[in-house]
């Protein structure tokens, strides 16, 4: 029954990762940005869930709710602090904008990191799952909300498409990342679309983080996994491609369960980092890269 | 005095991907000579000189050095093996001064010799005094005039004796005194028995200065001679001017009692140090039908950018009596002022509707529906292919998607940037059409820049010629053919 | 420039006389941190020289430190080698830990090289604690040789190392080579264009920061007579020396010294708030790449050019 619970968890952990890289690859696509405060705004977001679900006693849904607004409002703080200033600097040259700002964002994800474990608490916290109980899937006993945060993921990486595919602003954003000159040729205010591109990252981040919490726990130590885990993910499916990031997240969530699983749990993390070793010696662009 | 052959390239030929950049190139540059290398926008001239000098590599065809093939040498081996290259635009190391920057040149190739030799401080000074830039050896590049940048760029490429000297675009950016300046230095280079290759689009700077010319069109060469044979041949004469400049049956234009619509008031740029535009003046009226002729590197590019609010300007642009200098771009475009750019910034990935849709952004859904109706009657093609992606569209169907794309904005003032850059004959035809049509059909202001002439005049109810950044004529068309008939090239 | 250069190196001679006498003046503890940040100063001129002269950031200089210190350590420890015989073969280590880097490296554009080096430090930190037998895991190992346990005597070895290192890493920077370098780093094409190979180039860089990196590494173990991933090997130092690097101001070498002492001080000094003393100095350095990207050195040569 071990190959089915690999399946099953390995699916529902994919699904998350997946959400979170797609956020990740979304900012990059558009604004240039690799975001290294990533693993930061996830862990807010799971951090303000717990505190407002549990401790100030709001219950799972409010909680919830306060916890991706949090993750929202710290894409932003991150935006306005760590890379719009960067950006338009004149004391950098255009060359050593991107080096800037992946350091500047660093050194914010370690802000926050800090100042959370300072604020709350070090441990890793847990939210209630927002649906209790347990299914039978193939004769494993799966917790509902495993399945729920599937069904959620992808659920909400629909919405993305529909939302990318067939609204203007959508539109925009993909013509944004695409070239910038080319919409503002075209009349669409390159700042407006940055924005509503980190609000939809802000989104799918929080919600990515307080589910984390709801599922497997997530703690201030994790900030730093979880950004090498989204960026491993998104360069191994190719900077910039929504699509490679989704087959990357499962090849990674699948590879760390299964060696969850059947080697150590602590060395999780290992096969995806030999994996994206051999990526950037052979293949730097990734499966689907485009940039 | 000629010497014998420094360099021989034969049947050079490069691709990238589906565009053929260069077709069966083959030429000599003897010791002492000057060979220019002429042609429109996108002939090849530059990737000539970057396949030369090992920056890219050749898919086909020989380049020999000396007699020795160094086709696919890494560039840092051809330039020791005595080939140098001035590049198009400066690259100076902005934190080393002048006299640094040119003993940079002299050094070895070596991890281990920790220091200089004694003697290439003195060398370098020699040098440096020889173009002209005695005076300012311990300054840094950033507090340099434009020209002292050309000249450390020139020395630079002189300090290592070479045998073979590339130079892409010297004069862009120049006074017709620095021009000179250079062309003397230039000229010492090829007395002292090197072999010099010249790139340039001001074809008259070329032809003082150049002992043979060699003409290029679309990768191919199609002319070779003296200068003034190659710029009397015919072809050559065609594919700049795109054929005889001759009086045409005007259209009845706007009327002089129409309003301003677009007012350009001593508006000047500058990339870096360059001058790009000098003073510039221009009013329009609505509905008229302006367009400016000039070669490349005259500014034509570099005013559409100031208008649109693309790069910073002096001077003053008013549209509609409204000063564009406080919008943003995106806002100079929303309130009518649409540019289509000779790069035409298309979305390569989307599809044609979806790039047509995205133009039609700020529309209705109804309203964008009317307009995409009108634009596919205008261009069938583009209702023909709606669903393929963009980039695979061929260089015809690719620029009149850009201009269904900026028609559907509704602009007020369209502005036009080289819509006939490297489109075959035919598909010149239809462009011209389609554009009698809007001129016809809709409420429009166009603002056209054109090197093809031949294109222009007949959509033309006034002309304005832009030379090296400045207005060096303007009129209407008539007038046109019979003042510049000779003198344009 | 001639002139220029005799002021800072008698500025540095100067500065040297003075450190050097110190231990007449400060206690054992302040002595102890200056060491530290000594060590740390060589890691950071390390670091500027990669980037600020071949144009390459490296997010993971501990990389290399940590190859350095612990193949120092694991000798030391497990075989019983002599320390000088450690460090040599620490720095040659390191060296040839540069070069594996440095081939993805010449390849990649930008992000991805920066990925390559983080990933690198990853996978040391997984490696040390798998290999927890020989490595001492996260514990740590602590070797049995020390420097010294004099306070004064390791005071003085650090600062010898770091004299020795800053005018070996300087004169360098303002060597043939040095100007090649920096060529190479602003602008490829047209170095390559002036005939130089530029790979051969940034290789050497590379191996070169390594040696100092992993030189400094071991003998850093050797003072503080532990090792450990958090001490040598964790993303937090390395950025450290990031910052270090750019508040000294970047392409000076010498003012990533002054970054590497203002930052190690600091720390101590913020040590009773805990742990928010990273969050102070990670604030304090994003200010600084905000509002003063080009580091206090850099201002001050800056007003000096601007005369």
């Amino acid at each position: 029954m071990r190959a089915v619970q690999i399946l099953v968890d390995g699916f529902a952990i994919s699904s998350l990762y997946g959400l979170a890289a797609v956020g990740f690859t979304l900012i990059f696509g558009v604004s240039g940005v690799l975001n290294l405060a990533h693993g930061g705004i996830m862990v807010v977001a799971a951090l303000v869930g717990w505190l407002a679900a549990g401790e100030l006693g709001l219950g799972t849904y409010l909680g919830t709710l306060l916890g991706v607004a949090a993750g929202l409002a710290t894409a932003y703080a991150t935006y306005l602090v760590a890379v719009r200033p960067i950006q338009t600097s004149r004391a950098i040259s255009a060359e050593e904008t991107e080096i800037f700002v992946l350091t500047g964002t660093l050194l914010w994800g370690i802000m926050i990191q800090v100042g959370m474990a300072y604020l709350f608490t070090d441990n890793p916290v847990t939210i209630r799952p927002l649906i209790s109980g347990v299914v039978n899937i193939f004769g494993v006993r799966t917790p509902t909300n495993e399945v729920m945060i599937a069904v959620l993921a992808w659920m909400l990486i629909g919405l993305l498409w529909l939302l990318v595919n067939r609204t203007r602003t959508g539109k925009a954003l993909l013509g944004a990342a695409m070239n910038p000159r080319g919409v503002t040729l075209l009349g669409y205010e390159l700042t407006r679309i940055y924005l509503v591109a980190w609000t939809i990252y802000g989104i799918l981040a929080g919600i990515a983080g307080v589910l984390l919490a709801s599922f497997l726990g997530v703690g201030t130590a994790n900030t730093g996994q979880l950004t090498a885990s989204a960026f491993s993910i998104v360069v191994l499916g190719g900077l910039g491609s929504v699509s490679g990031s989704l087959i990357a997240a499962y090849l990674v969530g699948y590879l760390e369960t299964a060696t969850a699983y059947l080697i150590a749990p602590t060395l999780r993390p290992i096969p995806s980092l030999i994996l994206l070793v051999l990526a950037v010696y052979v293949r730097p662009q990734g499966l689907l890269g485009r940039r | 005095m000629i010497g014998p052959a420094r360099l021989q390239v034969s049947e050079l030929g490069k691709r990238f991907g589906g565009v053929i950049a260069v077709k069966n190139m083959s030429f000599d540059v003897n010791a002492g000579e000057i060979v220019g290398l002429i042609g429109p926008n996108g002939s090849g001239k530059s990737t000539v000189m970057s396949l030369i000098m090992g920056i890219t590599r050749p898919n086909s065809g020989m380049i020999r050095l000396d007699g020795t093939n160094i086709s696919g040498w890494p560039a840092h081996r051809i330039a020791r093996a005595g080939v140098s290259i001035v590049f198009q635009h400066s690259r100076p190391l902005q934190r080393q001064t002048v006299l640094e920057n040119i003993k940079l040149a002299m050094l070895p190739d070596s991890l281990l010799r920790l220091a200089m030799e004694p003697s290439v401080a003195e060398r370098a000074r020699i040098i440096a005094e020889r173009v002209g830039l005695g005076g300012v050896l311990h300054r840094r590049p950033r507090t340099l005039p434009f020209a002292d940048l050309r000249r450390m760029e020139l020395a630079k490429a002189v300090a290592r004796d070479p045998k073979v000297v590339l130079i892409d675009e010297p004069f862009a950016g120049l006074t017709p005194t620095e021009i000179k300046a250079l062309s003397d230095l230039i000229r010492t280079l090829r007395d002292e028995g090197r072999a010099v290759l010249l790139v340039d689009h001001s074809v008259k700077s070329v032809a003082a200065l150049a002992d043979r010319v060699i003409a290029m069109y679309l990768g191919e060469r199609i002319a070779e001679g003296r200068a003034e044979e190659v710029m009397q041949n015919e072809t050559v004469r065609r594919v700049y001017i795109g054929g005889k400049i001759e009086a045409v049956e005007r259209r009845q234009g706007a009327g002089t009692e129409a309003q301003t619509l677009l007012e350009i008031e001593d508006v000047e740029v500058f990339y870096g140090k360059a001058l790009a535009l000098d003073r510039v003046q221009l009013s329009i009226r609505q509905d008229e039908f302006v367009s400016i002729v000039g070669l490349n590197g005259a500014g034509k590019t570099t005013l559409f950018n100031a208008i649109s609010g693309l790069v910073p300007y002096r001077g003053a642009i008013r549209f509609a009596g409204r000063d564009l200098r406080n919008l943003t771009a995106a806002a100079i475009a929303r309130a009518g002022v649409v540019h289509c750019p000779e790069t035409r910034e298309l979305f390569g990935h989307m599809s044609v509707r979806e790039n047509l849709d995205l133009g039609g952004g700020h529309l209705s859904n109804r309203e964008r529906e009317r307009q995409l109706a009108w634009v596919f009657d205008l261009f069938p093609i583009l209702e023909a292919r709606q669903t393929q992606v963009a980039r695979t569209l061929s260089g015809g169907e690719q620029q009149m998607l850009a201009l269904g794309r900026a028609l559907m904005m509704q602009p007020k003032l369209l502005i036009l940037d080289e819509p006939t850059l490297g489109l075959a004959p035919v598909i010149l035809g239809q462009m011209s059409k389609a554009i009698e049509r809007l001129r016809d059909e809709r409420s429009l202001t166009l603002l056209l820049a054109e090197q093809n002439v031949t294109f222009a005049l007949p959509h033309s109810d006034r002309l304005y010629l832009l030379d090296h950044g400045r207005i060096a004529w303007q009129g209407d068309p008539a007038r046109f053919a019979e003042e510049m008939h000779t003198g344009y090239l | 420039m001639a002139l220029f250069r005799s002021r800072i190196v008698w500025v540095a001679v100067i500065v040297l006389i003075v450190a050097t006498l110190l231990p007449f003046v400060f206690s054992a503890y302040l002595l102890g941190v200056l060491t530290v940040a000594y060590y740390f100063g060589v890691f950071a001129m390390a670091w500027d020289l990669l980037f600020g002269f071949a144009g390459e950031v490296n997010f993971g200089p501990t990389f290399l430190i940590g190859v350095g210190a612990y193949t120092a350590g694991i000798l030391s420890s497990k075989f019983g080698l002599p320390i000088p015989a450690c460090i040599i073969a620490a720095a040659a280590a390191a060296m040839v830990g540069g070069a594996l880097l440095a081939l993805p490296a010449l390849r990649l554009r930008g992000p991805y090289f920066g990925l390559v080096t983080l990933v690198a430090v990853l996978l040391l930190q997984n490696f040390v604690v798998i290999f927890a037998g020989v490595t001492g895991g996260e514990i740590g190992m602590t070797v049995p040789d020390v420097l010294s346990i004099d306070a004064n005597a390791n005071y003085w070895y650090a600062l010898g190392f770091l004299a020795l290192s800053a005018a070996l890493l300087f004169g360098l920077s303002r060597s043939a080579v040095g100007l090649i370098l920096q060529a190479s780093g602003q602008d490829v094409v047209e170095a390559a264009a002036l005939g130089f190979n530029v790979t051969k180039h940034k290789l050497a860089a590379f191996c070169v920061s390594a040696i100092f990196s992993g030189t400094a590494g071991a003998m850093l173990i050797f003072y503080m007579g532990t090792a450990s991933v958090d001490t040598v090997v964790d993303i937090a130092i390395g950025v450290q020396i990031i910052i270090a690097a750019v508040l000294g101001g970047r392409r000076t070498i010498l003012g990533a010294i002054l970054g590497a002492v203002f930052l190690i001080v600091a720390n101590e000094f913020l040590r009773p708030l805990g742990q928010l003393n990273t969050l102070v100095v990670a604030a304090i350095a994003l200010a600084v790449i905000l509002f003063f990207p080009e580091g206090l050195l850099g201002y001050a040569l800056h007003q000096d050019e601007s005369q």
